[in-house]
């Protein structure tokens, strides 16, 4: 299987702080990768550094071959580079379906194709009848949904999604989980950042550990559970004697 | 299909309060208003155009644009500097004062485009006070007229001074008024197109969350810029016609008291972003401003901003386009029943 996203040596600061220290790692086509790690262990500033919101100060991206790291954000999500946010993140005085059809448009140059592609991730996602409400009306769960509708609409290479499982009751994150292998299945690569492992470890295929900005453990998640240095992080010294 | 589609009956419903007042504006003159009241009503006419343009931009975007009034001011001095220095007519010197101003605005708040906030509103704000302070300082003064101001021939001058004395001012003020009024119409009408077009849901996803929307694949600088000259494109009509009407122009075209605070309060008491709603409070404020002098003289300044006050600290998201809401909805009501 051939690698879609090559991240080598990304570093970040932010003044004195460096909160990725030359993190690298490949992600292949139609995987499903684990990112984890502590609160400030640089997650989130990763993706951010992924998807463009940040400018890395040292590294290199690729993404399918093509080299990423200098584009700006939007002409990445043309490229395939789509994202969830951690905490739910919509607009939330445009109803539910320009959120997805903006995103559409963005991404397609063909209107009839945008509300097409719009209508399909639409109702993919549940969210039919919830259309032409305003997303304040929605419920944590199809909150999510319509991010997961933003995600599919721009027909992405590979899916970047923050805590996805967080707020969810546990049905709500069953059915989130059979909605990302369904996806994956159909051809989507997803990265995933989540603090609540136990769903984490059921779907993906290898899980990369972040601690402080630097990449501590990667592998199988059966495997890095068991990494001493994975634990130590996760329940300190003291637990582990 | 999400939205179902409205019904003919819906449809005339929503179009009749337009036609009304568009009815009501037209026939206007013909039913005696004149002199005083006619100036008024084609200024507050170019006025709905830099409402509307604040409305577009600074309504959705949230980017607070305070530059307005360089924006008018500049067109202005375009036109004249246009019609006494290259003897360009006045008529041809409106369409090439419109992009000479909207190339300025542009070119002097596009790098502020990238910092938002108070910083952007502040930057904005100083740009018509370094241009008052160019117009009135020397060398320039020389040649921008100053505090005096540039004086040309106004539109239409010429033509008028051939007519007998007693009509003169008459076909001035007339021509005027309609000129404003069609500029009006065609804003209005353009300004609501973009404002619910894909391209307005951009600017408010622009304003509602820059960064996510450029994380979803929206080139929100370009959009912005976009925005922008779009309502520079207003504002400079605005301006380049409003000189156009009355000679001289001075500096008083570029104070913000004079030519943005009006307009501003209009799109901010009406519910920004929402187009209809400044449109309407454009004509109920200006009209009722100018109503005060006559109630109360010179404390309508007093009055009428303790009046703007209270309605701003009540309703902080606009009033006028509920209040619209409200009307049509019982207006629907009756004509259902």
């Amino acid at each position: 299987m051939s690698e879609i996203l090559k991240c080598e040596e990304i570093t970040k600061r932010f003044g004195g702080l460096t909160a990725l220290n030359k993190v690298s790692f490949n992600v292949v086509k139609g995987e499903i990768f684990g990112i984890i790690g502590p609160n400030g262990s640089g997650k989130t500033t990763l993706l951010n550094v992924i998807t463009g919101l940040l400018k890395p100060d040292g590294g290199r991206i690729m993404l399918d071959g093509t080299d990423i790291t200098k584009l700006e954000p939007h002409k990445r999500v043309k490229l395939g580079i789509a994202r969830m946010f951690q905490g739910m993140r919509v607009f939330p005085y445009l109803p539910v379906y320009l959120n997805v059809e903006l995103v559409a448009r963005a991404v397609y140059n063909n209107a009839r194709l945008a509300r097409a592609k719009t209508s399909w991730a639409l109702t993919m996602s549940g969210l039919l009848p919830e259309a032409a409400e305003l997303p304040i009306k929605l419920t944590p769960y199809k909150l999510r949904m319509l991010e997961f509708a933003r995600i599919l609409v721009s027909n992405p290479k590979i899916a970047l999604l923050d805590e996805p499982f967080a707020g969810l009751e546990s049905s709500e994150a069953e059915s989130m989980i059979d909605l990302i292998k369904k996806f994956n299945s159909l051809g989507i690569t997803f990265i995933i950042i989540e603090h609540r492992l136990r769903y984490l470890m059921k779907i993906a295929n290898r899980v990369m550990v972040l601690n402080q900005g630097v990449k501590i453990a990667e592998g199988k998640p059966e495997e890095v559970v068991k990494n001493p240095q994975v634990i130590e992080v996760y329940f300190g010294g003291e637990t582990r004697k | 299909m999400v939205f179902a589609k409205r019904s003919t009956k819906d449809l005339i419903i929503g179009k009749t309060p337009f036609f009304a007042v568009l009815a009501g504006l037209t026939l206007l003159p013909l039913l005696g208003v004149g002199g005083y009241w006619l100036d008024v009503l084609t200024k507050v006419n170019l006025f709905l155009l830099v409402t509307l343009a604040i409305d577009l931009y600074s309504g959705t975007t949230y980017y607070l644009n305070l530059g307005v009034s360089f924006t008018f001011g500049f067109a202005g001095y375009a036109l004249a500097l246009l019609n006494i220095y290259y003897g360009i007519p006045i008529e041809y010197s409106i369409f090439l004062a419109v992009p000479i101003s909207v190339f300025f605005s542009l070119v002097i708040l596009l790098p502020s485009l990238r910092i938002r906030g108070v910083y952007f509103a502040i930057l904005s704000l100083l740009i018509p006070i370094v241009f008052i302070g160019i117009v009135t300082a020397q060398p320039f003064s020389l040649y921008l007229g100053g505090e005096g101001g540039l004086r040309y021939k106004q539109l239409f001058l010429d033509f008028a001074r051939s007519l007998p004395p007693g009509i003169r001012l008459t076909f001035l003020q007339y021509s005027y008024y309609y000129i404003s009024l069609v500029a009006a119409v065609i804003g209005y009408l353009i300004a609501y197109k973009i404002g619910f077009s894909e391209f307005g849901f951009m600017l408010r996803a622009v304003g509602q969350d820059e960064e996510l929307a450029e994380s979803v694949g929206i080139n929100t600088l370009k959009v912005k810029v976009i925005g922008y000259l779009i309502s520079s494109m207003y504002v400079s009509v605005a301006g380049a016609l409003y000189a156009s009407m009355r000679s001289p122009v001075t500096v008083d075209l570029v104070v913000p008291a004079n030519t943005l605070v009006p307009p501003l309060t209009s799109a901010i008491v009406g519910g920004l972003g929402t187009i209809i709603g400044p449109a309407i409070a454009n004509y109920m404020l200006l009209l009722t401003y100018e109503s005060l002098w006559g109630l109360i003289g010179r404390w309508r300044v007093i009055v009428y901003m303790l009046l703007l006050i209270t309605i701003v600290v009540i309703k902080p998201q606009g009033l006028v386009f509920r209040i619209y809401l409200d009307l049509k909805k019982r207006l629907r009501g009756v004509l259902l029943e």
